[in-house]
């Protein structure tokens, strides 16, 4: 069985040799993909791409196209092959489930699937019931929502299974709206249900849906997603968040392979990179992954590098964290404060940011992008441009492009 | 010898029974295996899809009759979109995403056959949905034409489209009443009052809506450590029999029946001013509903603090859940009314989550027909 890295690099050098050849290697990159929340390895990181810095606004420069579509999202979108694939919510009371996928070239919709919710649809006004990100293995799409209904189809829009996990578990479901993203990992779809009700964390087989496993969790409301690491052995790992601990499971089993006592955060997600595993918490906790079935130990945490929704990334030795409107940038390595910078031209963020050839991209609630340049000693915003639209999910980068979810329709930036 | 001879006749005997067992069992084995190898026609695998229900086994053999439905040719958009009539919401669901791909495939074609379906008010609500949804989405022009006609719809979410339409077209203050009549969900009907009221028109909006407006309540009962959601009160118990005492012991002392009536257009009743911002406690509300005939109907709770509802001594609601929201219509479920008194109980819990956006114990409560609009007890 592949790795979900695995696949994803086989698909992407594939893509990158088919392009190649069709298109004498002028835009190699056009096809890669960013299956998950927050992309490959869940990093939100693309450096190689080369994104506009300025666009949108009245001139709508550097929209390459933008694709009205129905109902809301404040999820992300994801890019796999040539299709762009998101999702919304609509109608009465969102009950309304659609996924969509477009193609990357021009935004055309290229197939859409519907289907009712089973659950309870019931959200914030801000948010969506299509509030978590899909995510894909390369062969199918799994698509979840905030009501608990849970599908995966193939490539071609067609249902390949469906669950409705508010009817198996008829408690679980939180009113103000769930979030979590699914993850694929091992040829398992995990999903963290974590709610007042019936509250877990399960396992489904992407073959069939089969629940595989099935974990009781904290009884308390979470929209964190669960992270997939690997231990040095390489195996791989799946480690969710709470405000009790940490946990990391076997992904096939839900076996517990360690747990660390330490309250977390349930909106932003954690990352790893580099051996070791960043977590929101009180500011961010650095843990060392570097040992073989051990609970992690701690390295560092710093209370000055708050996230209260955004999701942190690194770029080489720096991680950055946003909270409310102040960008925090700390060494990966000691938790050292580096710098901070407040981002007046932003009232409120809720799409964790993505980076792209050293310019950090965050989008707004009001509907802006501040583009700041990262370095060493400072940020600097190099542009606040005007989408017009309020965009709540993180984007997908893929090639040369950008793909942002507002709430009402799908942007692709890029140079022209 | 004589034990030889007798076994060598059971064995002469029982030899056509052994040629019959033969054949019936080599019989149905080709008839199983032909069952097998007959490759089932579209309608059949249809079928099996109108049942699933929430299991792994269910769902492999749906995920499987998805998979042959797709290998299929002969399966027809209609008759998935037929079957999922009295099919079950799982069933539904997968129904509609086979409908789905055949119609991203071949739909556009069946257009007449489409528009006549959808103007046919006896098939499924949901589908009847899909089919206006897959006819008016590239054209504006048509999806207006078609809501025009559709505020009474059955289907709670075309009424809902249509009203919205009508609404989004700034309606004049006649159209608006007519609207207000047509109206279901509480945020369409809420909008449509506020925008009478600056037309000048007054609107009983708890009367519109049906909200029971007096209470008795009592409390408040020990809920530390939110631990007795599931306990069974002296009062919980007299209360359900239908034989409450005027006095318990509560929490701080002994309690009795207050009457409480709320004068709130939404019904709320405010029950952390009436127990001083009580918290860890349970407080217990009862209602007579005089319901004018004997009846199916919906009760229809709001609430934002853990609940649990009877009516007429049967329960009917149970939901542990604390501070996530509150709004009209949060918990919906059918009960059976009988003609004149039905009694209400509710048990209303509060837990000691100290932020500020958790100091909330209130609750509303209205009795409705399945398409939200509202039974008023008798002499209302």
């Amino acid at each position: 069985m592949f790795s979900l890295n695995q696949r994803f690099f086989n698909r992407t050098l594939g893509a990158m040799l088919g392009l190649g050849f069709a298109a004498g290697f002028s835009d190699a990159r056009a096809y890669e993909d960013w299956p998950q929340f927050r992309g490959v390895n869940a990093s939100s990181v693309s450096n190689d791409s080369k994104l506009p810095v300025e666009f949108g606004g009245e001139s709508k420069s550097n929209i390459a196209w933008q694709t009205k579509l129905p109902g809301r999202s404040v999820g992300g979108a994801i890019v796999v092959g040539d299709q762009v694939i998101t999702t919304s919510s609509s109608g009465m009371d969102q009950r309304r489930l659609h996924l969509i996928s477009l193609n990357q070239q021009d935004g055309s919709i290229r197939w859409q699937q519907e289907l009712v919710a089973r659950g309870r649809p019931f959200c914030h006004p801000t948010s969506a019931n299509a509030a978590p990100t899909p995510a894909s293995d390369g062969k199918n799409v799994y698509a979840f929502y905030s009501s608990n209904d849970l599908a995966c189809v193939d490539l071609e829009g067609n249902l390949v299974w469906y669950r409705s996990l508010s009817t198996d578990f008829p408690k679980a479901g939180n009113d103000v709206g769930m979030s979590s993203s699914p993850l694929v990992v091992d040829g398992v779809c995990i999903v963290q249900v974590e709610c007042q009700g019936d509250s877990f964390a399960a396992g489904l087989s992407c073959e069939d849906g089969s629940i595989l496993w099935k974990r009781e969790r904290p009884k308390q409301a979470n929209w964190a997603s669960p992270v997939a690491i690997q231990n040095p052995a390489k195996e791989n790992m799946v480690v969710m968040q709470s405000r009790e601990n940490l946990v990391a499971l076997d992904p096939k089993s839900g076996k517990e392979l360690w747990v660390v006592d330490m309250p977390c955060s349930t909106i932003p997600s954690a990352m790893a990179v580099d051996g070791r595993l960043l977590v929101p918490a009180s500011g961010i906790t650095a843990l060392d992954l570097s040992s073989v079935g051990a609970s992690p130990s701690k390295l560092w945490d710093n209370n000055k590098l708050s996230a209260n929704a955004c999701s942190p990334l690194v770029v080489g030795s720096r991680i950055y964290t946003i909270s409310r409107t102040v960008l925090a940038c700390a060494d990966i390595y000691s938790g050292e404060l580096k710098w901070q910078a407040r981002l007046t031209d932003a009232k409120s963020i809720w799409s964790s940011p993505v980076v792209a050839n050293n310019l950090l991209y965050i989008f707004t609630e009001e509907g802006k992008c501040l583009v700041v340049r990262l370095g060493d000693e400072k940020g600097e915003v190099v542009a606040t441009n005007d989408m017009g639209e309020s965009v709540l999910g993180s984007p997908a980068i893929s090639g040369n492009a950008m793909y942002v979810r507002g709430i009402s329709s799908l942007w692709k930036i890029a140079e022209k | 010898m004589i034990l030889r001879e007798e076994l060598r006749w059971k064995e002469l005997a029982a030899r056509p029974f052994r040629a019959c067992f033969a054949m019936l069992i080599t019989g149905m084995a080709t008839f199983a295996l032909a069952s097998q190898t007959r490759a089932e026609t579209g309608d059949e695998l249809i079928q099996k899809l109108r049942t699933v229900e929430a299991n792994d086994k269910s769902n492999q053999m749906s995920a499987k009759v998805a998979k042959q439905i797709r290998a299929q040719k002969d399966v027809k958009l209609l008759s998935v979109l037929k079957a999922m009539n009295g099919a079950t919401p799982l069933g539904r669901n997968w129904l509609l995403g086979v409908a789905n791909s055949i119609y991203q495939q071949s739909g556009a074609s069946q257009t007449a056959e489409l528009k006549a379906f959808l103007a046919d008010t006896t098939q499924n609500d949901e589908a009847r949905y899909t089919v206006f949804h897959w006819l008016s989405q590239n054209d504006e022009a048509i999806r207006k034409s078609m809501l025009a006609s559709m505020r009474e719809d059955p289907s709670q979410e075309l009424r809902y489209l249509a009203v919205k339409d009508a609404i989004d077209a700034k309606p004049s203050t006649p159209e608006l009443e007519s609207l207000l009549q047509a109206a279901r969900h509480p945020e369409q009907v809420t909008g449509i009052i506020e925008s009478l009221k600056e037309a000048g028109v007054a609107v009983d909006q708890a009367k519109h809506f049906g909200f029971l407006m007096d209470w008795k309540l009592i409390g408040p009962f020990d809920h530390v450590g939110t631990a007795n959601f599931d306990k069974v009160f002296p009062v919980e118990a007299d209360a359900i029999a239908q034989s409450e005492k005027a006095e318990y012991d509560g929490k701080n002392g002994k309690v009795s029946w207050i009457s409480k009536s709320t004068e709130n257009v939404q019904g709320e009743l405010d029950l952390a001013e009436v127990f001083s911002n009580e918290k860890g406690c349970i407080v217990y509300a009862l209602a007579e509903f005089d319901s004018p005939t004997e009846t199916e109907a919906e009760l229809r709770l709001g609430c934002i603090n853990g609940n649990k509802a009877w009516i007429n001594g049967k329960l009917i609601m149970s939901n542990e859940v604390y501070h996530t929201s509150m709004q009209i219509d949060q918990y919906v479920e059918r009960v059976a009314l009988k003609a004149g008194k039905n009694r209400i109980l509710l048990k209303l819990c509060q837990n000691e989550q100290k932020e500020q956006w958790a100091q909330r114990f209130a609750f509303q409560l209205r009795v409705s027909d399945f398409t939200g609009k509202a039974i008023l007890a008798k002499g209302r």
